[in-house]
This record gives structure tokens, C-alpha cells and sequence, in this order.
């Protein structure tokens, strides 16, 4: 034990002198930002999320999983004003999908909104195994412009009859199993 | 502080008295139409107009007052390939490289039949029929597979966990299984591997105020409505010139009617 102690006392000078030059030279490349993983979040189209981005950050998850439950099991995909749902996935890619080089970036790339950030965190998510990762031909509006027109499922090449024109295809049903 | 979410929450008890409210409405409601009932006579069926699908909207929950159905009238002599392509177009399917034929997902089937002794032949469209016992909802170990309000039996891929088990159970053969990794999905029909999907009656489009797109693509030969409201369109149809039910004796009672088999 009397020995040990010796033993680190001797060593003393020299572990403080080590420490300090750690010390210093993290202080140098703080300036730099260098030290450890960094992460980029990109800037989007739009002016302001449904949420603060601190708030969002943190409760994105709940948003997402309990507009979910209204949209797909109880047929609910809007507000009483007519506005998208704060916790719409779709609007989500909508707003905050990535160009570069003026096409989108899909989920396998890591500037992708989504995987910049969960990569840093480590947090694997699955929505886009099935979801759509970049926006429809509907990506021109905004979920702050909060207007029903806007949020049109109309996508190019899919069919456009209104129901003002099915209405006028005659329902005559001429069937022998009377 | 306070935030849409919380605001979303606390809307949900505001909603309870708003049900509330709307219940006393009703029951006032109903004492006038009584009223009216005894002077007029037959009138109180006439008042009530038929709800067509815009008046549904967005921001409503689906409304088991509802039910979807589809009337598919088999002697038009319709293309049923132009609904298959119109379902596929919509869903974006046919979209797997690696899988069989047989592996891919089909929402709409063409089934030929034939009459061996007479020589008849005709072909009809099968596809998920909606039923309102659904065997596939019944066996559903997760909850995945499920019948919302109004009718509509879909799968809930947040929940499927690919057992397969609905496939077994659906007397019409109605539901695929995705095999591969699929990228580049529509935005309103998400898919992808390990999860059985099949018909959703194009349920976006549905409450989005559209037809489902093979009711579009038939030219009039399948009629979309509300099988509760006795003025819809599909109603009237049935009421006048009957139809079938495919497998009719299983009591499944199906959302989806054919005339003409």
C-alpha cells in the first residue's frame, strides 16, 4: 500500500503536465468544432413546423403515432378546419423533403431529413419500409396553409372524374336475375 | 405550455360534449319529424336525401351510419383488366422484381367461369368483399387486420406482423403477402415487405370525397354507395333488381354484390 502511493506520488508531475496538454489542445479544437460525430439538419421549404423545433424534436414520435390511429382506424386525415393532421406523415416528407442536385433524396441516402438525424442518434425507424419517403406530385402545399383545397389526393396519372361527373354515367343495370 | 397536442387531447373531451349535445339535437329532431309524419303521411322517407359521398369529409371520423358497398353488374360487358389496371395504378402495385406470378399482390382478381354443359362463360371481378362478420378480422392475432365504422376492411401495417393467418381464413382468396423490399410506393397506398394487404375500397380516395378508382375505371358497371341509405343509388339498384353475394351461405354477409353470376 506505502509502496502504491509512493509509487503514484512520483508519477504526479508528470500526470498533471499530461492533463494539461489534453486540456489545452480540446480548448484549441473547440473553435473548430472537430470532436465527435456532428449532425446537420438541413432547412426545409417551410416557415414553421406544427411544433416548436425543440418540442418537435423530442415529441415527434407521439405525434406521429397517435395522428396514425386516427388516420388509418378511424378514417379522421384533418382538423376540424380542414388542415392536415399535426402528425401526418405525408406532410411530413412534404415539407421537409431534400434536393439535391433538383431531385429528391431518397431514404437511402444519408442527407435525408429523417436518417440525417437518426443516424447521429442511432435510432433505427422503419416508416419508410412502407411509407412514401419523398413527396407525390401533391408537394406544393403547405401544412400551414390550412385549406381543404390544398390537400388534394389528386396525383398525376391517376384518374380525375369528380363525383358531379359519375354522377351523370347513366346507373342503368339491365340484369336477368330478377 | 400548451401546444396543439395537448390542445388535440383536451379537444377530445370537448368532442364528448359536443356528442352530447348533438344526442339532444337528434331526439328534438326526431319529435319534429314525427310531427311531420302524422300529417303528411308517406313523407318522412322523402325527406331524408340521400348523402353522396362529398358530403363526407376530411375532417370526420368514419361513421358506422355508413356502409360501403359495391354493386358489380357482370352482364356489362366490361374489360375487367381496365379496373385491374386502374387498382394497380392507384395502389402502385405490380411493383415487385423477385417475386413469382403467384407471389405478387392482387387486389382485384378476373375470374373466368364456364358452364361446362351449356358452354356459358362469363368473367367477374373478385376482390376483398367487405364483409361485415370478417373472417380475416376474426382471426387477426395482433389487431392488424380490421373493420373500421363504415364498413371498410383493411390491414393496419403498423400492427401486421405477417402470420399470414387472414389469408387462410378469407374464403375469396382476397389478400397477398409482400415478399421483397419494395421502394417507391404511392403516397396514399404505403407497402412494403412482411405485411399481408389486400382491397381497401381505395380508402383515401374514399374519404377524400372520390370514387374508388376501379369504380371509375368500370364505365359504370360496379356502382359505389352507402348500403345503409335506402335512397343511394346502389340501394335502389339492389332493391329493384336483387343481386348475390358471392358465397352467400358462409353469412359473411359482403359489403361487395354482383348481379348477373
Amino acid at each position: 500500500m506505502g509502496l502504491h502511493l509512493n509509487l503514484s506520488l512520483h508519477k504526479l508531475p508528470l500526470t498533471i503536465a499530461g492533463l494539461a496538454f489534453l486540456a489545452a489542445s480540446s480548448i484549441a479544437n473547440a473553435g473548430q468544432s472537430e470532436l465527435g460525430p456532428k449532425v446537420t439538419i438541413p432547412e426545409t421549404s417551410g416557415e414553421q413546423c406544427v411544433l416548436p423545433a425543440a418540442e418537435m424534436r423530442r415529441r415527434h414520435p407521439d405525434l406521429l403515432k397517435h395522428d396514425r390511429i386516427q388516420t388509418l382506424r378511424e378514417g379522421l386525415r384533418a382538423e376540424k378546419d380542414g388542415s392536415p393532421l399535426a402528425g401526418s406523415l405525408k406532410q411530413c416528407v412534404n415539407c421537409h423533403a431534400i434536393k439535391s442536385e433538383d431531385k429528391y433524396v431518397r431514404i437511402d441516402n444519408d442527407e435525408h431529413f429523417c436518417v440525417s438525424c437518426h443516424k447521429y442518434a442511432a435510432v433505427s425507424i422503419d416508416c419508410f419500409q412502407c411509407h412514401r419517403d419523398i413527396p407525390e406530385g401533391s408537394g406544393n402545399f403547405h401544412a400551414l396553409t390550412g385549406s381543404k383545397q390544398h390537400y388534394s389526393n389528386q396525383v398525376p396519372g391517376t384518374y380525375s372524374l369528380t363525383i358531379k361527373d359519375v354522377a351523370n354515367i347513366s346507373p342503368e343495370v339491365n340484369s336477368d336475375d330478377k | 405550455m400548451t401546444n396543439n397536442f395537448d390542445e388535440k387531447l383536451s379537444e377530445s373531451q370537448d368532442s364528448e360534449q359536443a356528442v352530447e349535445s348533438s344526442r339532444r339535437n337528434f331526439i328534438f329532431g326526431s319529435v319534429a319529424a314525427a310531427g311531420l309524419t302524422v300529417a303528411p303521411g308517406m313523407m318522412l322517407y322523402q325527406t331524408a336525401n340521400a348523402r353522396s359521398l362529398s358530403d363526407f369529409s376530411l375532417n370526420e371520423k368514419a361513421s358506422s351510419q355508413v356502409r360501403w358497398g359495391m354493386l358489380v353488374d357482370t352482364t356489362k360487358q366490361v374489360d375487367w383488366n381496365k379496373c385491374v389496371d386502374a387498382c394497380n395504378k392507384e395502389h402502385g402495385l405490380n411493383n415487385e422484381t423477385h417475386s413469382r406470378d403467384d407471389q405478387k399482390t392482387q387486389y382485384i382478381r378476373v375470374v373466368d367461369v364456364k358452364n361446362k354443359t351449356t358452354g356459358y362463360s362469363m368473367s367477374l371481378p373478385v376482390m376483398c368483399q367487405h364483409c361485415e362478420s370478417a373472417p380475416c378480422v376474426d382471426v387477426c392475432p395482433t389487431g392488424a387486420s380490421m373493420k373500421r365504422a363504415d364498413g371498410i376492411v383493411l390491414v393496419d401495417r403498423h400492427r401486421c406482423i405477417g402470420c399470414r393467418y387472414c389469408m387462410m381464413a378469407c374464403p375469396y382468396k382476397a389478400r397477398s403477402f409482400v415478399h421483397e423490399v419494395l421502394t417507391d410506393q404511392t403516397e396514399n397506398t404505403p407497402r412494403g415487405k412482411g405485411c399481408v394487404e389486400s382491397c381497401n375500397m381505395c380508402v383515401t380516395r374514399i374519404d377524400n370525397g372520390q370514387l374508388p378508382a376501379c369504380v371509375e375505371a368500370s364505365e359504370g358497371a360496379i356502382i359505389f354507395g352507402d348500403l345503409n341509405d335506402p335512397q343511394s343509388d346502389i340501394s335502389q339498384l339492389l332493391a329493384k333488381h336483387g343481386g348475390k353475394q358471392i358465397r352467400a351461405d358462409l353469412k359473411l354477409n359482403p359489403g361487395v354484390h354482383y348481379q348477373g353470376i
